[in-house]
């Protein structure tokens, strides 16, 4: 394995910062926490603390600011790992420093969600280039394990393998190798959905889509509430970002819904603007907590009891099966449930598995199925697609995705009857299907 | 000589679900557990003759009792399946061992299913730790107390201390090593949590004091999990192996148990073992008794320990319980690192109760299966090398009901 002993964390005080500093200090690393200012750079320290439950853990972290420690930190670093905001021209003006004072064997990571690694790497040095690479967290990291590593071209391609297998054993990380396009391949897969489901609550409601595509779907968590929990600020930068850089199948599910753009405008980003809310928004009022949800036909909110999702029975069946741990019979029950608002749950669902499935490949995102599986079993706490073609089956499968006209995967066809997708023998499916 | 029980193999859920969060009820654990073994095990659910359910408190947590007849839920070929439930505290899951066993050696059945289950997360911490009190005696013991069961095994702790010294460092140790072990095992609840010897060394804001001389690292967890077990008479083992293509040779046995119960209060049992050198004399009775049915001399001629660590105090207390050292010398083991893996004979290679979890009624289930998995090299990251016997304890109450299995081949 590679050896790394000291990191260096670049953006610390935010909470991919503090976050990925947590997660190599439970390695085992030494870190140096940089920030603009003691004072950030402490804030960092304290958040990983209180991700790690432990006081003792500041005993490998050591502080400092850009501009008293970035030279000494960086030429004694093994990984400098950059967390700073989400912003090229910042994170490449960091880049050309670190350059200047990085010892040549030092591998240079980004914990970006999005942006070319290929043009952060752009203009620097030989060895740079042949170091860098994105190492793609999700939040908060020391929960959620799942992992992107993402080579550019001039990555080492030994490098890309290492750091797959040092993520996974000394630093609990479930990681595949995503390629260096828009979103990678979680957030590609992930906000293909949920962008699809904003489009949809124009027209269907937002109580009543997170609803009809609940965790019942195979999802810890809503779509729109995972929406919210993300920040608006952050959904726009990653559509918009596939929207402009990409051009496939599912493309229109990228465009953001106008009503969002403009609520964003207006400082609506989800529960980090609790004052104007998202999709959701709670209000006190006296000792009580009032859950408001957004009409995106009109930019109000209004009381969710009052809003009133109307209950489908076979939705309701669904969950109590699930509730009872009976997934394989509530699945069929996905399959067999009539009416236009079941047509709607299928054509997501089936959605997701096709898009999905289709981004795997040589040309594509990643190069296995399994790939696709791990990052959203373990980045998205979503139902694996493995898992959900091994439930339908194969077969049905592929009738459901002609029937709502969806790509069909060329992999699909060649499924033998019986065989499975899904090998993950430590891994609970059931733990996808939340009731 | 009892007629052979073999174990055919089983299923552990991932301890660190909360299926509260997953709006599961208790059936679903059960299911999981049951369907899972199943498959990991190639046995037809028409097969099974009996079910046998350990469980602690479900009627407190979720709200349910009669779990035997859920296993009836599981399977339609599991209609008529005669079940039942069987409760002794945290050993709760040994005693649905024994039961199935017994059943077996008595030539009542040739093939049984055993259950542990135990969902925890339904409720806060000071309510949980109330529950966990009526594994005690409750109204002398736990009413009005917080955490009480805490309190019992630092007072456990208290007794080495007076009888023979006791150094904290030495317990910091003991949780150091078995949140290390969890990290090697993809089911246990605590493999991405941060613990160090430093960390457990501490008192501080996040390493609080629960009571005495037992702090958070010191302290097992409150754990969601379901595990199964099948155990087979030699003819339904000798089926099984056909079936399979394997020698009858090749699949392991529980080769002997022991079960013991001590005096239900803490105090009493202390009274009572004044002058013993082992604090908890039945518990090592236990021990010896599984020992002699097994046919070895001693602990020796077992290379790996699934223990009971609901707190550091009692692995401390297994260590010379078990014999790995002299009465009041644990430390020793803990010093040199007998009791690590790649040590001479490493104790909690899951991480145990500590790292792995602790849902109480199916711990005794997982210690067994995990036993199974050992002496059959399925532990992956967390296989002991050339483990061919492994033992286990089981522990229900303060030291109450003491159970302990040896797993290997005859």
């Amino acid at each position: 394995m590679i050896p790394i002993q000291k990191v260096v964390i670049l953006g610390a005080n935010g909470t991919m910062g503090a976050g990925s500093g947590e997660v190599f200090a439970a390695g085992g690393c030494d870190v140096v926490f940089l920030a603009r200012t003691m004072e950030k750079a402490h804030e960092g320290l304290v958040a990983a603390q209180n991700m790690a439950k432990s006081v003792r853990i500041a005993d490998r972290i050591s502080l400092g600011t850009y501009d008293q420690d970035l030279e000494e930190a960086v030429s004694k670093a093994d990984l400098i790992f950059e967390a700073l905001a989400e912003d090229i021209e910042l994170k490449k003006a960091f880049f050309t420093k670190v350059d200047k004072y990085r010892r040549p064997e030092s591998i240079v990571a980004t914990v970006s969600s999005g942006l070319s690694i290929a043009e952060m790497a752009l203009g620097r040095s030989e060895s740079f280039r042949r170091n860098f690479l994105g190492i793609h967290l999700f939040n908060p990291p020391n929960v959620i394990v799942g992992t992107e590593v993402v080579p550019h071209e001039g990555t080492d391609p030994k490098l890309v393998q290492e750091m797959v297998q040092l993520l996974e054993r000394r630093f609990g990380r479930v990681a595949i190798v995503a390629a260096d396009k828009p979103a990678f391949a979680g957030n590609r897969i992930g906000f293909k959905v949920l962008n699809e489901v904003a489009i949809l609550a124009e027209e269907h409601g937002v109580a009543f889509m997170d609803y009809l595509i609940g965790p019942y779907t195979g999802r810890a968590m809503a779509p729109l509430a995972t929406v919210d929990l993300v920040g608006w600020d952050v959904h726009k930068a990653i559509v918009d970002n596939v929207y402009a850089h990409t051009k496939d199948e599912a493309h229109e599910a990228f465009r953001l819904p106008p009503y969002m753009e403009d609520l964003i405008g207006r400082g609506h980003l989800g529960n980090k603007t609790p004052q104007f809310g998202g999709f959701y928004r709670r209000v006190k009022e006296g000792n009580q907590t009032l859950q408001l949800v957004l009409d995106p036909k009109t930019g109000a909110y209004k009381d969710l009891r009052e809003a009133g999702v109307r209950k489908l029975p076979w939705v309701e069946k669904i969950r109590d099966l699930h509730h009872v741990g009976r997934y394989r019979e509530a699945l069929k029950h996905f399959l067999s449930a009539e009416g236009a608002e079941a047509d709607l749950a299928r054509k997501v669902v089936f959605g997701y598995i096709s898009y999905a499935l289709n981004r795997v490949g040589e040309k594509e995102v990643v190069r296995e199925v399994r790939d696709i599986d791990r990052i959203m079993g373990f980045g998205f706490n979503w139902a694996p697609p493995s898992v959900l073609i091994d439930m339908f089956g194969p077969e049905e499968t592929v009738r459901q995705l002609d029937r709502y006209k969806l790509p069909v995967p060329p992999l699909l066809r060649t499924i033998a009857p019986g065989q499975k997708l899904f090998h993950e023998p430590y891994v609970n499916i059931g733990r996808f299907f939340a009731a | 000589m009892a007629a052979p029980v073999y174990i055919l193999g089983g299923y552990q859920t991932d301890f660190a679900r909360n299926w509260k969060k997953e709006n599961k009820h208790i059936v679903a654990m059960i299911r999981e557990a049951v369907e899972g073994g199943l498959e990991a095990t190639g046995i037809d659910p028409k097969e099974i003759q009996v079910g046998h359910v350990g469980n602690f408190a479900a009627e407190l947590y979720a709200m349910q009792g009669h779990l035997g007849a859920f296993l009836v839920d599981v399977d339609p070929a599991f209609s008529g399946l005669p079940t039942a439930r069987h409760e002794a505290a945290c050993a709760s899951g040994s005693i649905a061992i024994l039961a199935a066993s017994a059943e077996i050696e008595a030539g009542r059945y040739d093939l049984a299913l055993v259950v542990g289950v135990e969902q925890m997360k339904t409720v806060d911490p000071a309510k949980g730790g109330e529950f966990l009190g009526t594994a005690a005696w409750y109204e002398r013991e736990a009413k009005g107390i917080e955490f009480p069961f805490p309190k019992l095994f630092g007072r456990l702790g208290d007794e080495y201390d007076r009888r023979y010294g006791l150094k904290d460092e030495h317990l910091a140790h003991i949780s150091a090593i078995n949140y290390s072990n969890a990290k090697r095992n993809p089911l246990a609840q605590t493999r991405n949590w941060y613990m160090t010897e430093d960390q457990a060394r501490s008192v501080d804001k996040f390493n609080t004091v629960i009571g005495g001389r037992i702090k958070i690292s010191d302290c097992s967890q409150v754990t969601d999990g379901a595990v199964s077990l099948f155990l087979a008479s030699e003819k339904a083992a000798a089926a099984h192996a056909r079936k399979r293509g394997i020698a009858l040779e090749s699949i392991p046995q529980l080769l002997g148990w022991g079960h013991r119960t001590a005096p239900i209060e803490f105090t009493a049992k202390i009274a009572e073992s004044q002058n013993n050198p082992y604090i908890l004399p039945h518990t090592r009775q236990a021990i010896l008794d599984a020992f002699r049915r097994a046919g070895i001399p001693d602990v020796w001629a077992v290379q790996a320990i699934e223990t009971h660590d609901c707190f550091t105090t009692s692995e401390y207390m297994a260590i010379d319980h078990f014999g790995i050292t002299q009465p009041g010398e644990s430390w020793k083991a803990i010093e040199d690192g007998t009791i690590e893996m790649g040590g001479k004979l490493p104790i909690n290679p899951s991480g145990g109760l500590i790292g792995c979890g602790h849902p109480v009624g199916a711990t005794g289930v997982r210690q067994v299966l995990d036993a199974y998995k050992q002496v059959t090299g399925q532990c992956g990251e967390y296989q002991v090398e050339n483990a061919k016997r492994v033992a286990t304890l089981n522990i229900g109450g303060s030291g109450t009901t003491s159970v302990s299995f040896v797993v290997g081949f005859a």
